[in-house]
């Protein structure tokens, strides 16, 4: 649990945006976006362990 | 004092970071400031079950069921989930969305507290008069 994640997503959405525009200016709209969509499921695994691990934790900690 | 140090650098960082993001991908913003809430608390969920075994311990000395106090355990665990829950679905513009998560958990919360209302009224009926 370290802070790096943030900087991680952040890299991830810079490097999204970043390639984004480069394949749009290039004129490969479809590539591009499929770019996009692969960054922003790559950042939604890394959120979506998060949530998991907080939820599993708060099941030990309150025994549901 | 660390952990009090390291908070209020993860939330400054995690403010920054969405601030850059958000005219790039207002998406990835969502995503920072929900990692930043998780890192936040996982930093202080230790602190959690200290104060959680320091009040079984005063449990055990009034010498209560401790039935009641499971419950109320998960009372409040259900209480941090929603408020967590509601958060994200309101910091992603679903205000709607995060208000039928807090009545959905209401709900559920006064299901679960109903035989303890109920164990009340009894009680209460059984010191009046007939």
């Amino acid at each position: 649990m370290d802070v790096e994640i943030i900087f991680k997503i952040a890299a991830i959405g810079l490097l999204t945006a970043v390639v984004g525009q480069i394949l749009k200016q290039t004129g490969k709209e479809e590539i591009s976006t499929f770019a996009t969509l692969a960054g922003l499921v790559i950042v939604l695994v890394m959120v979506l362990n998060l949530i998991g691990d907080l939820f599993s934790t708060l099941k030990t900690i309150f025994n549901f | 004092m660390d952990i009090i140090l390291k908070i209020v650098s993860i939330g400054l960082i995690t403010c920054l970071a969405t601030l850059v993001i958000r005219p790039l991908r207002n998406d990835f913003a969502i995503f920072i400031g929900i990692a930043g809430g998780m890192i936040i608390i996982f930093l202080v969920i230790n602190y959690f079950t200290g104060v959680l075994s320091s009040f079984k311990d005063i449990i055990s000395y009034t010498g209560l069921n401790s039935n009641l106090y499971t419950l109320l355990l998960k009372i409040i665990g259900i209480g941090y989930l929603l408020e967590f829950t509601a958060g994200i679905c309101n910091e992603t513009g679903n205000n709607s969305l995060g208000d039928k998560v807090l009545l959905g958990g209401k709900l559920v919360i006064m299901v679960m507290a109903m035989p303890i209302i109920t164990n009340i009224l009894t009680i209460i009926m059984g010191l009046l008069p007939k």
